[in-house]
């Protein structure tokens, strides 16, 4: 296998609060193979969103990547340092080589230009071509995201689109100049049920068609087992569990993303839940919240909430990620264990 | 074509119609509907034209005329003295050109400004056919020929205020032009850039709010050798940016974390560009409003100013040293109303231009008005 396209290694990104330091990523690695689709899976606050602003360094302030490296690989397998790469050749990077596509295309649009000028834009910072060729393959890449009658909505302002086609805009700018990644953090939160499939619809046929690689955000594990290839499970700024996606679904082995597969609701069938379970359609969900940053526990960071914890082992050191099966690596010293799907049934009491 | 708003035409249908503009346009057709706005927007804009045709209002100076088989503008020479044909000087006209064109080429022609009076001089007898010399002292009250009265040396008021118009309107545009152009880039970069860069505009912006406007000017031009109306304008402008330089790094520092800012850094913009196309543009409704007030502050400061005397060097004359020259002569009512009238509307058009837009741009009182 040739080098992956990016790869993240021990990435520490952390906030200086006036409270004190805060690590929302805390040593996370990954690998992103060139045209495939990683999907980064958590709850809000585990830290996949400041890894995905760190990868560009867009992390605000009072936000310090502080450790770790990010390498982005051209075609010959040449890498870059993204964290050590002087600002303006950084510029190339952003928009160039890798796209981003936000969370809310509601604000993600400039207000005061029309949606021809801002991709257009997008293209004259990289490319050196005219104007009126940049405003043509403005046009091109409304036709490349299917926008609707493309010709009238290069002139029009961002206000006058519904979610979903400023969502398709802003895949338009992300694509314009042909990158490498596309970082999509959260692209179809804001849209509603039907657009977003078709939204994530679009971003498959696109990487299809164009080879692009994705870096998919999400806390939708329906969206990852419909788009990605492989799967990443982030939990209070450390990934625990990473796999291809088929044998993360087929066989969830940390206590996680077991909890967060239960965790969804299922069409028809009630799998993964016990008959007897009080109120038919009741979701299950994993009692407590992801802790703080300041407050992440001792050992290993998921064990309050765990239904599977063994104290003291738990609380002692922080498991080390270790692979269990080819490309599956967990990180949990029980892993095997859970690999049994009927656990799931016997949850124990939640430990205080 | 899987979007919904495809599969429903009467939606886009409904999106189209209800127009397709920009944030200025829609700024532009709300303005249009106060009708106060509008009045003070056409005063501004009649002050404008006044300004720039005075010469052609009022003067003794033909605006075209025909003088041995040539066209000439003597009245260009209001703008500046260089600008008047200089073969008017050889020819001894001395500034009286009625009657002198006449005499020296009988074939010339002339068009005169409306208003035969001269801001500089008094008229004198029979200097235009058949009209007597300009009242002086307290006989020039308001008439026919001197509409609004003349001053004590029988100068006429009105031709004085038509070309004390421009540097009425100067003083409030190149002032608050320069203001404007000082306090978006101090307010941009503390803004922006936050830090010690915004430690250190802040704190400029602090000292500078402290310094007294007027009296600062009447310091200057105690020093200067040669008081001029550009070099008050230069001081009340590097005085007056200060409320603009707030506003402006208010106005980029909640901008700065939109999210299409990072977006357009994740584009790869730079930071000028940032500051320049995608932040000022969305920043400079809230910013135009102080601009606009400020404008209206300018042309009373100077007016002040001409009225404590330190006025434009004569023969140019503003409003405000007119009002000067009324101090004197009290009984002369009409030196007092013209020009305080005159100053009073124009400062009271330009807060109400602001106050327009204010509303227009301002979404929270655009929907407090409904």
């Amino acid at each position: 296998m040739t080098a992956p396209l990016l790869e993240i290694n021990n990435l520490v990104t952390a906030f200086h609060t006036p409270a004190g330091r805060v690590p929302a990523v805390d040593g996370v690695s990954l690998s992103i193979e060139r045209g495939k689709t990683l999907g980064l899976v958590g709850e809000s606050g585990c830290g996949k969103s400041v890894t995905a602003m760190s990868i560009l360094r867009l992390v605000a302030a009072p936000g310090v990547i502080e450790a770790g490296e990010i390498l982005l690989r051209d075609a010959s397998g040449a890498a870059v340092n993204l964290v050590t790469l002087p600002e303006p050749r950084l510029r190339e990077v952003r928009g160039g080589r890798i796209g981003m596509i936000f969370q809310e295309p509601m604000t993600s649009l400039n207000p005061v230009f029309t949606i021809g000028d801002q991709i257009a834009e997008a293209v004259l910072l990289h490319r050196d071509v005219s104007r009126a060729e940049a405003r043509g393959r403005a046009l091109e890449m409304l036709e490349l995201v299917r926008i609707a009658d493309p010709k009238r909505r290069l002139d029009e302002y961002p206000h006058q689109l519904s979610g979903g086609m400023r969502q398709r805009v802003v895949i338009a700018m992300a694509l314009a100049c042909e990158p490498d990644l596309i970082i999509a953090d959260e692209p179809t939160t804001a849209l509603d049920v039907t657009i977003q499939a078709q939204i994530l619809d679009l971003l498959a046929d696109l990487r299809q068609r164009l080879g692009t690689a994705i870096l998919l955000i999400t806390h939708d594990l329906g969206v990852v087992a419909e788009t990605c290839d492989d799967v990443a499970v982030m939990y209070a700024g450390r990934i625990v569990e990473q796999a291809p996606a088929a044998a993360l679904f087929a066989k969830p082995r940390h206590p996680y993303t077991i909890g967060l597969l239960a965790a969804r609701p299922e069409r028809g069938g009630h799998a993964g839940r016990k008959a007897g379970d009080r109120a038919i359609g009741r979701l299950r969900t994993i009692p407590g919240m992801v802790p703080a940053p300041q407050h992440f526990p001792a050992g290993c960071r998921f064990h309050p909430r765990c239904a599977f914890a063994r104290l003291p082992e738990c609380a002692g050191a922080m498991p080390e990620l270790r692979e269990v099966a080819t490309g599956h690596f967990v990180r949990c010293p029980y892993a095997d264990a859970l690999g049994e799907p009927r656990r799931l049934d016997e949850p124990r009491e939640q430990i205080a | 074509m899987t979007d919904s708003q495809s599969r429903h035409p009467s939606r886009g249908f409904q999106s189209r119609s209800s127009q397709s503009r920009g944030f200025w346009a829609e700024a532009w057709a709300r303005f249009r509907r106060k009708p106060l706005a509008m009045a003070a927007l056409a005063f501004v804009t009649l002050l404008a034209a006044v300004a720039l045709l005075a010469p052609a209002i009022a003067g003794t100076k033909p605006v075209l005329c025909r003088y041995k088989g040539r066209i000439y503008a003597p009245c260009l020479g209001y703008f500046d003295r260089r600008l008047e044909p200089t073969i008017f000087a050889k020819d001894r006209f001395r500034g009286t050109y009625p009657r002198n064109l006449k005499e020296k080429d009988p074939n010339s022609w002339a068009i005169w400004p409306l208003v035969f009076q001269d801001p500089h001089r008094a008229v004198r007898d029979n200097e235009w056919p058949g009209r007597p010399a300009n009242p002086a002292k307290d006989e020039g009250r308001p008439n026919g020929i001197n509409l609004f009265g003349t001053d004590q040396y029988g100068v006429d008021v009105f031709a004085k205020m038509v070309h004390g118009t421009t540097i009425a309107l100067l003083v409030g545009v190149v002032s608050m032009g320069l203001a404007g152009t000082i306090g978006i880039i101090v307010g941009a970069l503390g803004g922006y850039f936050g830090g010690w860069i915004d430690m250190l505009t802040s704190r400029i912006t602090e000292i500078v709010m402290c310094v007294p406007t007027l009296v600062l000017i009447l310091a200057v031009i105690a020093i200067v050798e040669k008081p001029t109306i550009w070099k008050t304008m230069a001081i009340i402008g590097a005085t007056g940016w200060t409320g603009i330089a707030r506003l402006t790094r208010g106005e980029f520092l909640r901008l700065r974390q939109s999210e299409f800012v990072t977006a357009a850094r994740a584009t790869g913009a730079g930071p000028v560009r940032i500051m320049l196309r995608h932040i000022l543009p969305n920043a400079l409704a809230p910013v135009l409003v102080p601009i606009t007030f400020g404008i209206a502050s300018a042309i009373l400061t100077e007016s002040s100013l001409s009225f404590l005397g330190f006025g434009p060097p004569p023969p140019a004359a503003s409003w405000g040293s007119l009002l000067n020259d009324a101090r004197s002569n009290l009984s002369m009512w009409w030196l007092v109303v013209f020009p305080g009238v005159a100053i009073f509307l124009t400062v009271l058009a330009y807060n109400l231009i602001g106050e327009g837009l204010q509303e227009v741009t301002d979404p929270r009182l655009r929907e407090a008005r409904k």
